[in-house]
């Protein structure tokens, strides 16, 4: 071969390196950006991770998500501190904080609870705010108002940065048409157009839902629900609401309305309930009918009062919440035949007064169910139960925000 | 109404106090029970302050007695006053700005080593304890100054809840807050309560009143002139009894203008 054939083979050869080369390179930019992507979901999906968790996460080398990870902490997306994993120092990564922060709010029926997260599912800030029973929707909402733009404010960042607000209410949410479903359970707030008075002050999304549906959410992502894809979310308390989570998602029905079981009836012959239906659960088990049956020995007492009296041990208020319990483990073991979840968790003011509440409503669910069932269904009560439902609206804002795999398994 | 025998934690019985020529209390009758807050509501110059001032040792009632958990007691002073577990939280927060945050907690109480000797990391170790208590983030190393009045107020508290009293009198807790800063007062007023403390509350603002208190005591020119439960009664009651209406037939009246429109009809007959 002369010199100069050898040159021009060399010339070619180089050529199609090149071109290879340049394919690489675009696939290269291509799949950088999917790694990137992996690596954002899987901190949006299970909150702040090291960088090991996230290469076992994401199925990347370690070397990989270290490159990615510094690179995505240059452009402003990602922040890292240090944290300890089985003794050792390792680097926490979440998602910067410019990319928003999501806003869920509570309306309870005596307080409003409002709570900011990031995408790394932190909480940045927390606030309880007692109202009297029978607070109207006009000064509430100017309440919530003001308290979601000083939480903003104390957190030291601005209105622009909320990606969505959730707002949580105690009453069936038709969750296509986002409005209340089912009129007469919460009478004051029924003609009252809450998204659009939020949307007055706020660029962002306003979404509303049932306060059991949020619970669970946050049961799921960071409470006793994080292992389990299906369970049963029961929130007690004032009136019965549950959450149903399938494979993995909640299940909201075709209307918003699924896990209403505070309207199954239990008495053909019993109260009207708000609803407009007959002898609902509802109607069996709510504040004003556990405390009532109390008024001779104990005069007139809160639900709270109650609760905490059957924690020292008060006899006449244990009976009550025992009672209460049974009435609700029938309707539970019900549900559980028709759904089968791997799981109960109980949530709700009515869970808080422990093994009063659980010890026979375990009794009373496991009793309904199949006796030679090969395992016999988990119960667990929540171990957030003041918090829940505010954090969950929270963390469900930003996964609606986010475009994640959908809230709703619809 | 309650079957079990029952002693309330504090009672006042036949209270009058006069300056001068004025009944600035007369005749007020009131208990307390734990596990509850009574908030205490009614005009300017009715006699509110006083009150709060007479059960925490300012004042000495001219007749009637205190009963503090069923036995009778003169409270001469605040000390007397912090002994017998009653502490109180005022409007006018007196506080010394050339001070730290532990310091003004500390304040007339500092603790002292033998040979007093001020024993300043005692006191600091306490008041961080009980300012994390109050879930606030203050330090107790900040100087007084440059705290804004929410803040001021949690450190008003956090001295009151020094000696760990069971009874707390406050004086108009969340004027001038924020929101959240109300918000925090008010939980913490029902953190307290559930946790057995008394508390009397002069509140002007009727939708925090029904938030957090479970009686509510109406007084008008030195007279308690009714107490309701919360659940019981409603916001026009309490406002028509505050302005010295009387209820007649599910609607409130107010005596003048009754001889005013009769006397107009006298004029037309």
């Amino acid at each position: 071969m002369t010199f100069r054939a050898f040159i021009s083979i060399l010339y070619i050869l180089m050529f199609i390196l090149k071109c290879m080369a340049n394919q690489i390179s675009g696939s290269q930019t291509s799949l950088r950006e999917a790694n990137m992507a992996m690596l954002f979901d899987a901190i949006t999906k299970y909150g702040a991770m090291t960088q090991v968790e996230l290469a076992e996460a994401t199925g990347l080398s370690t070397a990989t998500v270290s490159i990615l990870v510094r690179r995505l902490v240059d452009d402003g997306l990602f922040t890292t501190t240090d944290t300890i994993r089985s003794g050792r120092r390792a680097t926490l990564v979440s998602i910067a904080r410019k990319m928003g922060i999501g806003v869920g709010l509570h309306i309870g029926r005596n307080h409003l609870s409002i709570c900011i997260t990031d995408f790394s599912q932190k909480i940045l800030a927390y606030h309880d705010r007692p109202l009297p029973y029978g607070h109207k929707p006009d000064s509430t909402l100017i309440e919530a108002l003001r308290l979601i733009h000083e939480t903003v404010e104390s957190i030291a960042a601005s209105i622009d940065e909320i990606v969505a607000v959730m707002i949580s209410l105690a009453t069936p949410i038709d969750w296509k048409h986002q409005q209340i479903g089912v009129r007469g359970i919460l009478r004051d707030w029924d003609d009252t157009d809450i998204i659009a008075y939020f949307k007055k002050s706020f660029q962002c999304p306003i979404f509303l839902d049932n306060d059991a549906n949020t619970a669970a959410i946050a049961e799921s992502k960071q409470g006793v629900g994080i292992d389990f894809p299906n369970f049963l979310y029961v929130q007690a308390g004032d009136g019965i609401g549950a959450s149903l989570f399938i494979n993995g998602a909640l299940y909201r029905g075709s209307m918003g309305l699924a896990g209403e079981i505070g309207h199954i009836q239990v008495d053909p012959f019993g109260d009207i309930c708000a609803c407009g239906n007959r002898g609902c659960l509802d109607t069996v088990v709510n504040e004003q009918r556990l405390t009532s049956v109390l008024s001779f020995t104990h005069g007139s007492i809160t639900l709270d009062d109650l609760i905490r009296k059957a924690q020292d041990g008060d006899p006449g208020c244990r009976r009550v919440i025992s009672d209460a319990a049974v009435r609700v483990g029938t309707v539970i073991a019900q549900t559980c035949i028709s759904m089968d979840p791997q799981c109960i968790i109980i949530g709700g003011d009515l869970s808080k007064s422990g093994d009063a509440f659980l010890e026979p409503l375990r009794q009373s669910i496991q009793r309904l169910l199949f006796p030679n069932a090969v395992a016999p269904i988990k119960i667990m009560s929540s171990t957030m139960p003041d918090t829940n439902v505010t954090l969950g609206a929270a963390l469900a804002a930003i996964e609606l925000a986010s475009n994640q795999p959908p809230v709703s398994a619809q | 109404m309650t079957v079990s025998a029952h002693t309330p934690l504090l009672e006042l019985n036949h209270i009058c106090l006069s300056f001068d020529y004025i009944e600035t209390l007369s005749d007020i009758n009131l208990t307390m029970n734990e596990h509850e807050v009574v908030a205490l509501v009614g005009d300017n110059g009715a006699g509110k302050s006083t009150l709060l001032k007479t059960i925490v040792g300012v004042y000495t009632p001219d007749t009637g007695s205190i009963c503090l958990r069923g036995e009778n007691v003169s409270i001469p002073n605040i000390k007397a006053a912090s002994d017998y577990g009653i502490a109180a939280i005022f409007q006018d927060l007196s506080f010394c700005n050339n001070l730290d945050i532990a310091a003004n907690i500390f304040l007339g109480q500092e603790k002292t080593s033998p040979f007093t000797i001020r024993n300043d990391s005692y006191m600091h170790v306490k008041a961080r304890e009980i300012l994390s208590r109050l879930t606030s983030p203050l330090s107790a190393f900040r100087s007084m100054e440059g705290l804004s009045t929410g803040e001021k107020q949690t450190v008003a508290i956090a001295r009151a809840m020094l000696n760990n009293p069971d009874i707390i009198l406050m004086d108009e807790p969340t004027a001038s807050l924020s929101v959240i800063q109300t918000a925090q007062v008010l939980s913490y007023i029902k953190e307290l309560r559930n946790q057995g403390k008394s508390i009397l509350l002069v509140c002007h603002n009727l939708p925090d009143v029904f938030a957090v208190a479970d009686r509510i005591a109406i007084m008008r020119h030195g007279k308690i002139v009714a107490i309701h439960h919360t659940q019981e009664t409603t916001y026009e009651q309490i406002i028509a009894e505050i302005a010295g209406a009387r209820q007649v037939n599910n609607e409130f009246i107010n005596t003048e203008s009754i001889s005013v429109s009769h006397k107009l009809i006298d004029r037309y007959n």
